[in-house]
Order: C-alpha cells, then sequence, then structure tokens
C-alpha cells in the first residue's frame, strides 16, 4: 500500500498573527496564579490517595493467634504469571497443614493480584502500599514473617457493594 | 456389522451400541468397559479393573434400552443389540443427584486435600455434578485415623468405595481392613490395633483410593499433583522390575506409582520399592571427568579425558582385564563395557555385586508380582550379559582378586563402599566410572561421571527374563553422560570405524545385533511394556 502525505496548508510567513493565541496562553497562566490547581503532589511530605483496586505490597492475613491463614494449597504458585512465589507446605504440632516456606519476590512480581483472587482462604493479599525501596537486592524476597509483619490496608479486587463487579 | 458372534480368532463377541456409535467387544465385558473400549469414560469410584465391582458407588449408572431402571455400567454385561445411552438426561439427572449426596458430608477441602487435582471426585463433579450445593446442616466430622504403615485415612473425604477393603481381602488377602458403622457413620477401619503395619502391599490402597481418604504419609503435603511430572519408567528395587512412573518437581523424584502391566505388576507394586527412591535424589554426585592417579588428578573435558583413555586402551592391549559392573546400570552400558574390556585384552572377571533379601515377597492375588530376593534392578541383564554375582548379601566384600589386579581395571557403577584407598594400587590403568565418587577411586586413572537410570534411557531385564526401557525423569547433573554413550563412543574407536550409537535406540540395536540373547528384539518394539528375551538367560561372552 502507497503511504499517502497529507500536505498541511500553513499561512504564508509574516501573514499571520500570533497575538490571539499568546494571549489565550497567558490568560491560563494567570488562571493558575489566582486559583493554584495542583497536579503536583509534595511527595514524600504529602501521600497520594491510593484508589481502593490500588494492587501494591503483598501481605499475608493472620489468624487471632498469630498463625497465617495460608493454608499451603499451592493455588498462588500455580496461577502466578511473574513464577514470583516459593511455596512449601507441611504440617504443624496440631496436624494443620501451614506454609514452612512462603517467599514472594517482589521484584519478579507483576502485581497482578492474582494470587489474592485464586485464595480460598482469603490469606494472600496484595495492598495498598508501595514504597518497597531497600539497600539490597536480597531484601525484596519476602518471606512469611515479613509478610504477616505487613500492616498496610488491602486491595479490594471488587467494590463489595456492586454485586456484579464479583 | 453381520452379527455371527464370532470373531476371526474364534472368541465369541457381541454387538451393541453405546451412545448411537456401535462397538464390537468380547462375550463378558461390562458396559462401563465396552464403553471405555468406543472411548467414552464413564465415572466409577466402586469398579477397579484389578478388583471385583460390587456395583455399590452408583455413579455409572447408565441407560440401557428396555430396561426399567437405570443399569450400573460396571457389573451390567454387554449383550448382543443392547443400546446403552450414557449420556441420557436420565442417566446425566441420575449422576448428578449420586454426586450431591457424596457432597452432603465431604468437607470440601480441596486445598489442603492432597489428592487435589487427581481426584476424581473433583472431576466427576466439575464435570456432571451440580454448580452450588444446597445443604444447610452441618456436615459430620470424623478427623484422621492413623492405618500404620504408610497410611493415613481421612474419614470425612471417603466415598465408601471399598476399594481398599477389596484389595487388602481379594488381592493382599489380608483382610486388615473393613467398613464399620453404616449410613452416613460408616468409616473404614482396622481390626483392633493392628492397623496396615507390616503389610508389604498396603500401599496400593492410597494409589487406588478414588478421593484423599487414604493418603501416603511419606508424600503428605509435599507436592501438588499438577506440579508433578510423570516419567514412565522401572522400580529399581528389586528384580521384579515393576512397572513404574516417577513422579518428579524441582529435579527431585517425589514419589513412585505403579503403571499398568498385566504381565509383570498388574495395577500393584510393594511398599519397599515405593519407598525405595530416596538414592535417586542423593546429592554429591560427580560432574565432571578427570584424569590422573590421586594428587595428580586434574578436571578434563570429555574429548581430553576419552582421547587419553583411548591412547591408554591402545597402549594396554592384550593385557589381563578386570571388569566391576553393576546391577543397577542398564544392559547398554554394561554390554558395552564388556566389549570395551574385550577390546583391550584378556577378560578374566566379568562381577557385579548386589543386595540379596532372606526371602521373597509374593502378592497372594497376583501371584507374578513379589519382592524378590535381589535388590537391584538388572540383575538378571548382568547375568546375561556374563557378570557373575560376587560379595556377600549385603554387596560388599568379594572384590580382593579385582583389588590386587595388576591389570586393566573397570568400575562402572559400583560405589566400592567397602573397599580401602588401596583399591587398584597396582592395577597399571584403572577407570572408575559412577554417578558418586569414592574414597576408594582414588587410584583411578580415569574418573568417568556417568548417569543414573533415572537421567538416561536404556533397559532393564527382569526375573521374568523380560526386558523393559525407561525413560529419564531428572536432568542429568553438570557433565555426566549415559555409560553407553560414553562406552560406545570409546568401543567404536577402539574398533575403528565403527559407528557409535548417538541414541538410546542406537545403542539397543547394537545390543541387539551383538549379543544373542537380545536378537531379535527392537527397541521401538519394547514399547512401554517390554518384551522377553529371545533366548532364556547365559548370554555368551561378546567377539
Amino acid at each position: 500500500m502507497a503511504i499517502s502525505v497529507k500536505v498541511m496548508k500553513r499561512p504564508e510567513a509574516g501573514r499571520t498573527s500570533y497575538m490571539r493565541a499568546t494571549l489565550k496562553g497567558m490568560s491560563l497562566t494567570f488562571k493558575h496564579l489566582v486559583r493554584p490547581q495542583a497536579a503536583t503532589l509534595e511527595y514524600p511530605e504529602e501521600q497520594p490517595d491510593l484508589h481502593p483496586r490500588w494492587r501494591g505490597t503483598h501481605r499475608m492475613e493472620v489468624h487471632a493467634d498469630g498463625r497465617p491463614k495460608c493454608v499451603a494449597c499451592g493455588l498462588c504458585p500455580t496461577v502466578c504469571p511473574a513464577n514470583c512465589i516459593r511455596l512449601v507446605g507441611g504440617e504443624d504440632d496440631q496436624g494443620v497443614r501451614y506454609p514452612i516456606v512462603y517467599e514472594i519476590d517482589e521484584f519478579r512480581c507483576i502485581f497482578c493480584g492474582m494470587c489474592q483472587e485464586v485464595c480460598p482462604v482469603e490469606a494472600i493479599h496484595v495492598g495498598h502500599h508501595f514504597e518497597n525501596a531497600e539497600y539490597e537486592r536480597d531484601r525484596f524476597v519476602y518471606d512469611l514473617d515479613r509478610l504477616m509483619d505487613q500492616d498496610h490496608s488491602t486491595t479490594l479486587l471488587w467494590d463489595p457493594s456492586d454485586r456484579r463487579s464479583e | 456389522m453381520p452379527d455371527n458372534g464370532r470373531s476371526p480368532a474364534g472368541a465369541a463377541t457381541v454387538t451393541l451400541t453405546i451412545d448411537d456409535r456401535e462397538v464390537t467387544v468380547p462375550k463378558g465385558t461390562s458396559l462401563l468397559e465396552a464403553a471405555a473400549l468406543q472411548g467414552t469414560a464413564l465415572p466409577h469410584y466402586c469398579y477397579h479393573p484389578g478388583l471385583s465391582a460390587p456395583a455399590q458407588c452408583r455413579i455409572c449408572l447408565v441407560e440401557v434400552e428396555g430396561a426399567p431402571k437405570l443399569q450400573p455400567s460396571c457389573v451390567t454385561m454387554a449383550q448382543d443389540g443392547q443400546v446403552v445411552k450414557t449420556d441420557s438426561p436420565e442417566a446425566l439427572k441420575m449422576r448428578k443427584g449420586v454426586l450431591e449426596f457424596y457432597l452432603v458430608n465431604h468437607p470440601l477441602d480441596c486445598p489442603i486435600c492432597d489428592m487435589s487435582g487427581e481426584c476424581k471426585l473433583q472431576d466427576y463433579v466439575f464435570a456432571e455434578g451440580r454448580e452450588h450445593g444446597r445443604g444447610r446442616e452441618p456436615k459430620r466430622v470424623f478427623g484422621r485415623d492413623d492405618f500404620g504403615g504408610d497410611v493415613l485415612y481421612y474419614g470425612d473425604r471417603c466415598v465408601m468405595c471399598t476399594r481398599c477393603v477389596r484389595f487388602m481381602d481379594e488381592v493382599a488377602r489380608d483382610s486388615r481392613l473393613t467398613v464399620v458403622e453404616r449410613g452416613s457413620r460408616a468409616v473404614i477401619d482396622t481390626f483392633f490395633d493392628e492397623g496396615l503395619e507390616g503389610a508389604s502391599f498396603a500401599g496400593n490402597v492410597v494409589d487406588i483410593c478414588p478421593v484423599g481418604a487414604l493418603v501416603s504419609k511419606d508424600f503428605l503435603h509435599k507436592a501438588r499433583a499438577w506440579d508433578l511430572d510423570s516419567t514412565p519408567s522401572v522400580c529399581p528395587g528389586c528384580s521384579q522390575g515393576c512397572n513404574i512412573e516417577l513422579h518428579t518437581r524441582d529435579n527431585l523424584v517425589q514419589r513412585l506409582k505403579p503403571r499398568e502391566n498385566a504381565e509383570v505388576n498388574g495395577h500393584w507394586m510393594c511398599d519397599f520399592g515405593r519407598a525405595n527412591y530416596e538414592g535417586l535424589n542423593r546429592g554429591g554426585r560427580l560432574e565432571a571427568p578427570a584424569a590422573g592417579r590421586g594428587a595428580k588428578r586434574r578436571p578434563a573435558g570429555w574429548d581430553e579425558a576419552l582421547g587419553q583413555l583411548f591412547a591408554r586402551l591402545q597402549a594396554a592391549a592384550g593385557a589381563d582385564v578386570k571388569i566391576v559392573g553393576s546391577a543397577e546400570w542398564s544392559c547398554e552400558g554394561l554390554a558395552a563395557l564388556a566389549a570395551v574390556g574385550a577390546e583391550t585384552g584378556e577378560v578374566s572377571a566379568r562381577v557385579f555385586r548386589s543386595r540379596c533379601a532372606a526371602d521373597e515377597d509374593r502378592l497372594p492375588g497376583f501371584p507374578a508380582l513379589a519382592r524378590r530376593r535381589d535388590l537391584a534392578p538388572n540383575v538378571d541383564g548382568a547375568r546375561t550379559l556374563g557378570f557373575s554375582r560376587v560379595g556377600g548379601e549385603d554387596a560388599a566384600g568379594g572384590l580382593e582378586e579385582v583389588a590386587a589386579h595388576d591389570g586393566v581395571l573397570f568400575v562402572l557403577g559400583d560405589d566400592l563402599a567397602d573397599q580401602e584407598a588401596a583399591f587398584g594400587e597396582a592395577a597399571s590403568l584403572f577407570v572408575y566410572m559412577g554417578a558418586h565418587g569414592s574414597e576408594a577411586a582414588a587410584n583411578a586413572d580415569f574418573v568417568l561421571p556417568v548417569t543414573t537410570f533415572a537421567e538416561q534411557e536404556g533397559t532393564f531385564v527382569n526375573v521374568q527374563q523380560r526386558v523393559q526401557r525407561f525413560w529419564p525423569g531428572l536432568r542429568a547433573p553438570g557433565e555426566a553422560r549415559p555409560a553407553w554413550l560414553v562406552l560406545g563412543a570409546l568401543l567404536a574407536a577402539l574398533r575403528g570405524g565403527e559407528a557409535a550409537p548417538a541414541s538410546a535406540a542406537a545403542a539397543f540395536s547394537w545390543l541387539a545385533g551383538e549379543r544373542a540373547a537380545f536378537a531379535g528384539l527392537s527397541y521401538e518394539g519394547l514399547g512401554a511394556e517390554g518384551a522377553p528375551l529371545a533366548a532364556p538367560a547365559g548370554g555368551n561372552g561378546a567377539a
């Protein structure tokens, strides 16, 4: 297919005035001077307002007695498209299945939220948190204790008031 | 098809219609088996091809034209002119209802159930069951019961198919399991406290349990069914050579499961073999070839090591050769080793060592299967290839003559764990090929890493003189290569101009051409089930 080129017709030099456009631009500038519209956020003094469906750092929910809710069913490492979850299941002294090893590599993670979606016991969540800077790369692999220690609020994957969204 | 009631072979057959398709089956075939032959998999719990069918699970109900009620297809025999509908609305409705009853007390604990992913209740409910449960009543709870041995019983998940009870009755002939109580309170239980402890084939009840009621303690919470890769193989536990599947994950064998072979092991395998996989996961493997004796040993590439070895073998031509093989290595590797030895000089000893048990342990309901006395998979293959067994029942000793040998010495696959560091000190050339290093290999001029049977293709010969293939389920560590590949290349060079086998199939066809016992067998022809050796035993030496 041949490429069609549309040639724009431009006014000849010296035959047009930019006065109107300049005034239009300046009026916007003065409008902001009188009534500022803050697009800039003074981060980190000001924190952004995270959307309810914001998917950030993971968090493991815990039972009242401090045990992780995870039952090591293996669905999150199975569903994870980035293959960032490592799980070794086992049995505790009460005969309850629990994760001996549960690690999420936050570097590999693409924060799709499927781990939360697939979890049958609502244990693993993505959350309203994004400040994960570290001095060492190894620290980005979060182990079970660290996931349980997270205290940020968790993501709502759907709007609970709207049944259709589920 | 004209109905003459006789197939060409003379066996009586019947022709019936299943789901609008005609199928001809031998007389005495059940509708369930006939449907399977025709390509329709009917759900079933209590039916198992290796057991009797009590028709009590009611999940295989089908509509048979003319019959007043739906018929359990596992016990209804196929008859001439029968018209069977497996997916009529009536049959589907009935099966849906049966499945709903199964879920009345089922805990639905799939996330923590070891059977999840290979569970028949999961499969059937997903395929034919209701989308949502309607139960509001609380479910009855049993908890779990340790049956002893390797078996754990979760009563809540049980569907009361009684396969385990019938296995212990009919096949193991050791009635240790029974159903106690009735109705919703019914559970499988053992008599007194004895449990399944000491029953040497009890692990099979875990395999035949269609749900997660009976699970293996060894495999408990270890891996999910969908994470496992399955490779057809042969059990290395004894010379019976049960057909098995290696279930692997992360390059480790997680469990062994029996693979059906009517000639060798039926659907079963023994607990000894089942538990005997840790050796395949053993670390500390030899990973790179090395040349040089003692302190002079240096790592060498395969080309370099084999080149040097070839030169040394040529220089040693006519020497006295002693060979130590292993009954855990494939026929191709052992035959190539024997041939390399014969090509080098006079072979004065071909020996192997293997562990022996005091007696056999037979499965009464399937007498062809027993845990044999020889506790290595290729004892009969090694014997066929001219190796003879030395040493004690614990695979120790018997190598005094070999250790002090002053000619050429080959060791393949034997760890020499009981031997002194002075082993092979006097040997003019000592070649050690194995999966693991050994202190006794200090005097070896060449240490060559070879793969175990789980990491390569090859064949074993079992106690029935049956040649059986196995496939690689694990990745070989480092530069380890199959013994037939290493020795095949060496042999081709020694014989000059012969093509080295580049695949296991080529190695086997070389073996079939070299040894009369293997003549007439083809690698493809062995298939997954194997084939008997041409001659009974006592193969003649090569070349």
